[in-house]
């Protein structure tokens, strides 16, 4: 403010009187009254007249200049994207993905899965103990796999068996049908 | 969106399923003894080596093995425990 002297006082019967009689809010009767007083009394014509000069540069808006709304706008949406920035911190780790990399990065995760299902189960003796030793594929390839290959001498001699089963004798030798099966004469 | 959502849970279905299977059977091998692994491993070396015609004999067996009745399965598997037994007496 450029004039920021202090009003001037009154009296104290005319302060809010006169006030009215500036904004013209006064009945004629009072104005008569208020100018007769005014006519005599130089306090209440200075606090008039400090009323002029000032009231009117207090209605008064400061008008800002458009550089001002511009940088306001600027650090507005500056602020707004640091925020957004700090809440969402650990997007900023993920790559941006696509949308066929999903279905790509669950098969990968899903593998790792399965592997860490097959060994991982807190039982790798079975593994570390034969280091040299690799199982195959076929055999863990699912449950019916091992199952044959666990019973295929049974299975080579089944037919002698399931006949003896049948017959109910005491001694059968597997040892030979299992020769005769290798040799191809089964 | 929805085709591709579609695909990735068809193939999380697979893959556990493939996990479930695989892992049933990693769990009974890692339940074999020592000695059923090894006769597992040589049986899976022998069946290499083995002509078509009997890998297709011990197929067949297998299948008829497996439609056997419960009680005949545990009568024939008794009997040819048995005869393993006396066999390596006999050895």
């Amino acid at each position: 403010m450029k004039n920021a002297m202090p009003l001037q006082s009154a009296c104290k019967e005319f302060e809010e009187d006169l006030v009215l009689y500036y904004y013209g809010e006064t009945s004629e009767d009072e104005r008569r009254r208020i100018g007769q007083h005014l006519f005599g009394c130089l306090r209440c014509q200075g606090f008039l007249g400090d009323l002029q000069r000032l009231l009117p540069q207090m209605a008064r808006t400061e008008e800002l200049p458009q550089s001002f709304w511009d940088n306001y706008y600027r650090e507005t949406v500056a602020k707004l994207a640091q925020q957004d920035e700090r809440k969402h911190w650990w997007r900023s780790l993920i790559p941006q993905m696509k949308i066929w990399m999903v279905p790509a990065f669950g098969t990968v995760a899903m593998t790792v899965l399965v592997i860490g299902l097959l060994f991982g189960k807190g039982n790798l003796s079975s593994f570390t103990l034969r280091p040299a030793e690799k199982i195959p594929h076929e055999i863990l390839a699912d449950e019916n796999q091992l199952q044959f290959f666990e019973s295929m001498d049974l299975l080579e001699s089944l037919s002698k068996l399931q006949s003896q089963d049948e017959q109910k004798p005491e001694a059968v030798n597997t040892q030979s049908s299992r020769m005769r099966f290798q040799s191809g004469t089964v | 969106m929805r085709k591709e959502k579609l695909i990735s849970l068809i193939l999380g279905s697979l893959l556990l399923v493939t996990a479930q299977v695989a892992s049933a059977a990693g769990d009974n091998w890692r339940n074999l003894t020592p000695n059923e692994k090894d006769r597992v491993l040589e049986n899976y070396q022998r069946w290499q080596r083995l002509p078509q015609q009997d890998k297709e004999h011990l197929r067949e067996e297998w299948n008829r093995w497996q439609r056997l009745p419960k009680d005949e399965r545990e009568r024939i598997k008794q009997r040819y425990d048995q005869q393993q037994r006396r066999d390596r007496h006999r050895d």
